[in-house]
């Protein structure tokens, strides 16, 4: 059943208004756009259109991929070997490039800073030859389509901070997540899932590993309607998905027809908009029972490509399990998938942890590199593997000691990108003979917010919300840049 | 009027002038006869103008200022005049705006000004660039009321000229129940009942109405419903929020919020108890509690993590979320600089902070041994975050009464086994071997020596035997490392034991807490029991419940352990008393010829203890009562309470009823949750020396170059006060000055949010921004009218409500009304109410009241758990959390008590919108989510809801039809009839449903078990499928649209 065409023809009236509202109606006081508490926005809203005006211009990726590896990856055992690592081996790090910047309260009061060199020994790989250690022998494998970054940088230097600052661009809670942003920005391409979902893993590193909050994915200032939608290994993937027992399917739509019955006759009568939308939601809320399991269900999957991911792809919940998981929702056009793998915590043990963890990705995220390639998913495809912060290159705890670890380390550390927009097979940046200060090249965390975004077409200084006054963008209200040295 | 942009000739002239062009297209705009600075000019200087030429001096150019008249006038570097008042072709501002090649704002600013707004600047110079001072600013002076307003309610008198303006009026009245439901949602977050309605309606014109608002305003669910909007303000939270997010211990604050509401507490009292009823003259604990608002930031356990960055933020928090919820601004961007569009400097800033800065409070809540905390010696992840003080709880107070006399009952009860013949002959044989083995052991406490042996990895440890004491104590020298233990072997005389004594005697000396590791200042002794045979096999012994006479607390996810049978954390200082230990058996033990008693120590601890058992068993482990058991079991003839005491404990050392002992376990259990009616509560506590406050230029806390600052009051805002040398102002000065008469922002930003709650958008729809960059007042002398109301009444919350919703324009119709399509698309002249979705909370409340299900039994207590998915907190760690649903009534208890959890807030709350309270949330997006479909539609707490629903209607002896059901099915959820066409819909629905479920029995039965709820009194025995039929159709009424708005 159809709203009548009056309602039918006012809800548009204010939909169009909504949307030119900023330029139309812009004086004198707060332009409808921002009022989204009023009802009107969101009938066109649960569509899953994107911001008007965006992209800004031609966009090189239709989507984004992040492998979020969540405790901070050590860039000093796996990507960024220096010949003094091993020269200056249990020496005390120099004081000129230790300088005065803050450690954490772990690492402050120790006497001493011996240099720890890389755990174990790498390979040049790719026609550029880039250093890759033997931890990721699969990675090694795909250094041609991938970019280092490895003079990324961030303030924070502890966790809480420094996961929300990289994957809100503040280091306070409050602040809308990339993928909330994205799928603000662009809106979805397939109406029959969210465009952002989040996955967690557990590593077998360190386990537990360092929380994570939904925050991280969540929608801060901008409206629930992006934030991402968190999907689950096991029989309900998505919280709710699932009918209560005793409700089979048909008798869902039934339900569902009448209840669309219902609203509309209640539309009609008290011209509430809010109410189409609702029926809008619930449609979308019962395409997403088939199309979540569909997702979720990798029986058709040949097990050659099966085999390509490891073992653990059967596992569901694994990283391997959600990085298949993560090709198949971007076949489906998905606009922002994001992994977060904890565990990449090493303050102790790393001898011990680190190789565990480095082996729970490193076979699935190059098979999914491959996989996307393959499928030429990767063309349009952003894939952004990246962390909080890296780990210092002097020990934590005693030399020698199998208990040693590694601290945080924010001031210099590495994340690499592939696919759409990028130039493959080449470093960036550069850190200085210990890898602790940036010598080349130096990108802010906000700069790759900035390159994100510019490979999705959205010029980040002009990408903004309002929100208590200000208007608010991924990138803060610092300068930012796009890297432009990377893009292909 | 029409006004034409043409351009003087003269400008044309002007060298810097980009061109003809840009003046040539323009096309006639709408303009104001008169343009208003506030209205018209502020928000397109604030939003393009100010952040280069506004207050903040460091991102100022070209040396021009704009926001005050003075500067604006003033002769430039340049030599150029930004404004001459009158005369647009000398002011170069002007010239700017139309410079085709250059225009102001410039390009790189993505703000091009619009036609209109070009057009607005000039005519504003025209008419002489009169500013005006920023409307919430401005003294609160009470307006008068317009010209030619008819008596009544001053609220319409200033819609309805509003209206006039336009040829507009108000919309009729709502229909009674409409209404009634609306005015029961607004103001206690429930439905009304039929019987309301039927009530309600009789006498509803004339005073009947205002009656039902009374009534309303008098429920206790009022300040439910109440404190649900002051707690989002409040950021009052269940859990820390950062990193671990461990729980907090502040309830009492939410109780405190809702009765402050129920009782009408005014407003600038509710004031100053929140933010500095510490500094009030003898603070009630009442008072103390409230200051729990200062406590309210959230708080870090991060390992690692330094506790200086930590108080910044802290700092800066309250900053934002004081000023947030008693300012409506938005202090947080003059952390780093003055603020580039309101006057608000970063000295400000910092001033604000500097009130707070005497709140005693730690950077990092805990103890770690790379940075020493000894105020919190052994503090972990499990531990509280204080201060806080121990105060009664009511609520809680009411269940222990509930609980004690449950088990009295039971002890009662129980007593009759005595006189049963059955039993006679057990119960004179215990007698007579209690009286036997108390004359062996006249102490009550069998003491046999232990022969003692160190362990590690379960395996003795050769050579290294444990210290036995003259006096039969046994100790190591060395204190238990990990994965070691101290085996003592007790070989008491064979028969019966019920319980394990053990004496400590720790040395007098307090260890030093500047040198204790974390380990060691949490460490606490854990006792093991079994019964080993003669063939050196082990039966554990499992144990009741122990308790000590004396003992530091110990801690689990935020919450005192009860007892020592988890670890007995030895008291520190040591009390004067010597320290004694009972663990008290599952059921008793009996050791027959040549076994003994195995008692296995863990725990970091050096100090010697003394082992002894008993026969006896007790209520509580420390009242196994020896003597007074010997002076009963010899007496010629015992008194009634002798014979209690022999016969409570006989049934407790024997367990000879043992289902009745069981029981009696778990109702002295049940009873000890209740920690007879107390609880603690975050408080601010005041230190003496409050910390030093710096300017933190770029908000930088490691840069120490900033002045100190003093605490004052914000120096844009009237009558400010300011600390001197002699004279440091407290918060309690801040918390008079904004109640104060002369503070013209406080009121205007509370009653702009209380408006949002009855209309859905504030009369400034940025109620978290009345600044430059929020938005004009719709109706701004109406704004300034009840701000100037609740500040002369008193701050009267409950009189400002009443003034709102008995007005007219509260009581119109919500329908949509097409025809005003051009004039107010937004609504915001407000010719009808708004519809308004409910709150997340009241979606629930709702739901379970329709069903009948909702427990409103009492008000206030501790957080609530319904049910949630599993897993949902398996990335929460520091300590891992685990979920578990409430079991009996507090499970159907309303929204407003529910666990917040700040990282992973309950899922049915987060997909309706209700914030995360990280920090001070004014605004709740509203949103309309596929995850809200499948919320309404799965999540178990509304199946459950809508199963209660349909056994409640199938219930109701009066109804036997589907139409009468139907009927009182939208009575209930909706108020009203249903009509024709739902009728038929629904009925052909119910139809359906009973075939469905008459072919698959099966699958009514797996739906009617979803929830903990019993199964419904209801006869249905016969027909679980018409109830499961039912419950279908009661889940599509209560996912109607309507069904979760209020219209």
């Amino acid at each position: 059943m159809q709203p009548t065409p009056p309602l039918a023809d006012y809800l548009r009236h204010l939909t169009r208004r909504t949307f030119i509202g900023q330029a139309a109606r812009g004086i004198g006081g707060v332009a409808l756009g921002s009022l989204l508490s009023s009802s009107i926005a969101r009938a066109v809203e649960a569509k899953g259109k994107g911001r008007p005006g965006l992209p800004h211009f031609a966009p090189k990726a239709k989507r984004v991929l992040c492998l979020f590896q969540s405790g901070g990856l050590s860039h000093v055992d796996l990507f960024d070997d220096k010949p003094m690592l091993h020269k200056h081996a249990g020496l005390e790090i120099p004081a000129s490039i230790k300088g005065t910047q803050r450690l954490t309260g772990m690492t402050s009061g120790q006497s001493a800073y011996p240099v720890v060199p890389p755990l174990k020994t790498g390979q040049l790989c790719g026609k550029h030859g880039t250093w890759i250690s033997d931890l990721l022998p699969h990675i090694q494998t795909i250094a041609d389509d991938i970019c280092i970054i490895k003079s990324l940088h961030t303030e924070a230097i502890n966790h809480d901070p420094a996961i929300t600052y990289m994957n809100t661009g503040n280091q306070l809670p409050g602040y809308a997540s990339m993928g909330a942003w994205a799928s603000y920005g662009l809106g979805t391409e397939n109406e029959n899932l969210p465009a952002f979902i989040a996955m967690v893993s557990q590593g077998t590193g360190k386990n537990p590993g360092q929380p994570v909050f939904s925050r991280l994915w969540g929608s801060g200032f901008l409206p629930a309607s992006h934030q991402g939608v968190g999907l689950r290994p096991g029989a309900n993937p998505v919280l709710y998905l699932d009918n209560p027992p005793g409700i089979e399917r048909t008798q869902r739509r039934a339900q569902l027809d009448d209840l669309a019955k219902l609203n509309h006759q209640r539309a009609d009568e008290l011209g509430d908009p809010e109410t189409l939308a609702r029926i809008d939601a619930y449609e979308m809320a019962f395409r997403m029972q088939t199309s979540v399991p569909e997702l979720t269900d990798i029986s058709k999957e040949s097990p050659a490509t099966l085999d390509a991911y490891g073992p653990e792809v059967r596992k569901p919940g694994t990283y391997a399990a959600n990085c298949l998981l993560a090709r198949r929702l971007l076949e489906r056009d998905v606009r922002f998938v994001q992994l977060f793998h904890r565990g990449w915590d090493q303050h102790i043990a790393i001898g011990r942890q680190l190789p565990n963890q480095c082996h729970d990705i490193d076979q699935p995220t190059a098979a999914l590199i491959k996989d996307l390639k393959a499928r030429g998913l990767l063309e349009d495809t952003l894939v952004v593997f990246a962390t909080e912060f890296g780990r210092t290159v002097f020990g934590q705890g005693k030399l020698g000691d199998p208990a040693m670890g590694r601290d945080h380390h924010g001031r210099a550390f590495t994340v690499w990108l592939a696919g759409g927009g990028i130039k493959g097979g080449m470093e960036y940046g550069a850190t200085d003979d210990f890898c602790y200060n940036i010598t080349e090249n130096p990108v802010h965390l906000r700069d790759l917010h900035a390159t994100i975004l510019h490979c999705l077409g959205i010029d980040h200084a002009k990408f903004t919300h309002k929100f208590r006054g200000l208007n608010v963008r991924l990138t803060g209200v610092e300068e930012a840049h796009v890297v432009r040295g990377i893009l292909a | 009027m029409r006004f034409r942009s043409l351009l003087s000739p003269l400008v044309y002239g002007l060298p810097w002038l980009g061109g003809v062009a840009a003046f040539a297209g323009a096309a006639e705009v709408d303009l104001p006869a008169k343009v208003e600075f506030n209205r018209d000019i502020r928000p397109i200087m604030s939003d393009t103008c100010f952040h280069c030429h506004g207050p903040d001096a460091t991102s100022r150019e070209a040396g021009l200022r704009l926001d005050l008249r003075d500067e604006a006038l003033k002769k430039t570097k340049s030599d150029l005049v930004p404004i001459v008042p009158g005369n647009v072709t000398e002011s170069e501002i002007i010239a700017r705006i139309f410079d085709r090649d250059e225009p102001m704002p410039p390009a790189k600013a993505h703000k091009p000004l619009t036609e209109r707004q070009q057009a607005l600047m000039k005519r504003w110079v025209e008419q002489g660039a009169v500013y005006e001072p920023h409307w919430a600013y401005a003294p609160l002076q009470r307006p008068a009321l317009p010209v030619g307003a008819k008596k009544g309610n001053p609220i319409d008198a200033f819609v309805e000229a509003k209206l006039a303006e336009k040829k507009l009026t108000l919309s009729p009245e709502a229909p009674r129940n409409r209404l009634l439901r609306r005015v029961s949602l607004d103001l206690t977050g429930l439905p009304p009942t039929p019987e309301e309605l039927a009530a309600g309606g009789r006498n509803f014109f004339g005073n009947g109405y205002v009656k039902q608002v009374d009534r309303l305003l008098s429920s206790a669910h009022y300040g439910e419903r109440m404190a649900v909007w002051w707690l989002d303000i409040a950021r009052f939270a269940d859990t820390v929020g950062f990193h671990g997010d461990q729980n907090q211990r502040i309830f009492p604050y939410r109780d405190y919020v809702i009765n402050a509401f129920n009782a009408n507490k005014r407003f600038d009292q509710f004031t100053l108890e929140q933010l500095a009823g510490d500094l009030l003259p003898n603070p009630t604990p009442e008072q103390l509690v409230a200051t729990g608002y200062n406590r309210l930031n959230m708080m870090t356990r991060e390992g690692g993590a330094q506790p200086k960055e930590y108080l910044a933020k802290y700092g800066a928090e309250r900053v934002r979320s004081v000023s947030a919820a008693w300012f409506g601004s938005t202090f947080g961007c003059a952390e780093c600089h003055d603020h580039k569009f309101d006057p608000i400097k970063t000295r400000d800033f910092y001033e604000l902070q500097s009130f707070f800065a005497d709140v005693k409070q730690w950077g990092v809540y805990s103890d770690y041994t790379y940075t020493k905390n000894p105020e919190l010696a052994g503090f972990n992840n499990d531990y509280p975050v204080p201060p806080e003080i121990e105060v009664p709880s009511p609520y809680l107070a009411g269940r222990r009464d509930r609980a004690a006399a449950e088990l009295n009952a039971h002890v009662l009860a129980g007593r009759a086994r005595a006189a049963d013949p059955a039993a006679a002959g057990r119960w004179a044989a215990w007698q007579e071997s209690a009286r036997a083995f108390l004359a062996r052991v006249p102490a009550g406490w069998e003491q046999p020596a232990p022969v003692a042996a160190l362990l590690r990895a379960n395996k003795t440890v050769p050579g290294a035997s444990p210290l036995v004491t003259p006096e039969g104590a046994v100790s190591t020298a060395k204190a238990l490392a990990r994965g070691e233990a101290l085996r003592v072997t007790l070989p008491p005389e064979p028969g019966p034991l019920a319980a394990l004594r053990v004496e400590a005697f720790p040395p007098a000396e307090a260890p030093n807490p500047e040198t204790l590791t974390r380990a060691r200042a949490a460490a606490a002794i854990t006792v093991a029991v079994a019964v080993r045979a003669a063939s050196g096999k082990e039966r554990k012994v499992p144990v009741a419940f122990a308790d000590a006479n004396a003992k530091d607390p110990r801690y689990r996810d935020g919450a005192e352990l009860h007892g020592i049978g988890a670890g007995w954390k030895l008291p520190a200082p040591r009390p004067a008393e010597p320290l004694v230990g009972v663990w008290l058996f599952d059921g008793p033990v009996t050791l027959a010829s040549g076994e003994t008693l195995e008692i296995t120590v863990t725990g970091e601890t050096t100090v010697p203890m003394r082992f002894s058992t008993s026969p006896f068993g007790a209520a509580r482990p420390l009242d196994v009562a020896p003597a007074a058991l010997a002076a009963a079991l010899t007496a010629k003839k015992p008194s009634a309470g002798q014979r209690a005491l022999l016969v409570d404990t006989w049934l407790l050392s024997t367990a000879d009823d043992r289902a009745g002992f069981d029981h009696h376990k778990q109702l002295a259990a049940n009873l000890r949750e209740l920690r007879d009616g107390r609880t603690w509560s975050l408080i601010t506590q005041a230190v003496a020396e409050p910390l030093p406050v710096r300017v933190l230029p770029r908000g930088n806390w490691q840069d120490e170059t900033g002045p100190v600052v003093l605490p004052a009051t914000p120096s844009f805002l009237p009558a400010r006060r300011e600390s001197t040398t002699e004279k440091r102002l407290t918060r309690l000065d801040l918390a008079q000055w904004i109640v104060s008469p002369e503070n013209p922002i406080t009121a205007r930003a509370v009653m702009n949010r209380l408006w949002l709650q009855f209309f859905g958008v504030g009369l400034s729809a940025a109620v978290d921004d009345l600044g430059s960059q929020g938005e004009l007042p719709s109706h701004p002398e109406l704004l300034d009218w009840l701000a100037s109301e609740f500040r002369d009444s008193g701050w009267d919350m409950k009189h400002m409500i009443r003034l709102i919703v008995t007005s007219r324009t509260y009581r119109q119709d919500s329908n949509l009304r097409p025809e005003l399509r051009d004039t107010d698309p937004a609504n915001r002249l407000l010719a009808s109410q708004n519809p308004r979705r409910l709150e997340a909370e009241f979606v629930r409340d709702n739901a379970l009241f329709v069903a009948g299900a909702l427990n409103l039994a009492d008000i206030g207590g501790p957080s609530v758990k319904p049910y949630q998915p599993d897993g949902y907190y398996d990335a929460l760690q520091f300590p891992d959390r685990k979920y578990v649903a409430s079991t009996d009534g507090e499970q159907w208890r309303r929204g407003v008590y529910m666990h917040w959890q700040r990282t992973f807030l309950h899922p049915m709350l987060a997909n309706f919108d209700a914030p995360s309270r990280d920090e001070c949330a004014a605004l709740r997006t509203v949103s309309n989510t596929p995850q809200q479909a499948l919320t309404l539609l799965n999540d178990p707490t509304f199946v459950e809801a809508a199963r209660l629903f349909a056994a409640r209607l199938l219930g109701d002896p009066q109804a036997k039809t589907d139409v009468q059901h139907l009927r009182r099915a939208y009575q209930l959820a909706l108020a009203r009839e249903p009509s024709a066409a739902e009728f038929s819909s629904l009925a052909k629905f119910i139809a359906t449903q009973r075939a469905t479920y008459r072919a698959n029995p099966a699958d009514a039965e797996k739906l009617l078990k979803v929830g903990l709820a019993p199964r419904t009194p209801v006869k249905l025995d016969a027909d679980a499928l018409e109830l499961a039929a039912w419950t279908n159709l009661c889940r599509v009424l209560l996912n109607a649209h309507e069904t979760i708005t209020r219209y």
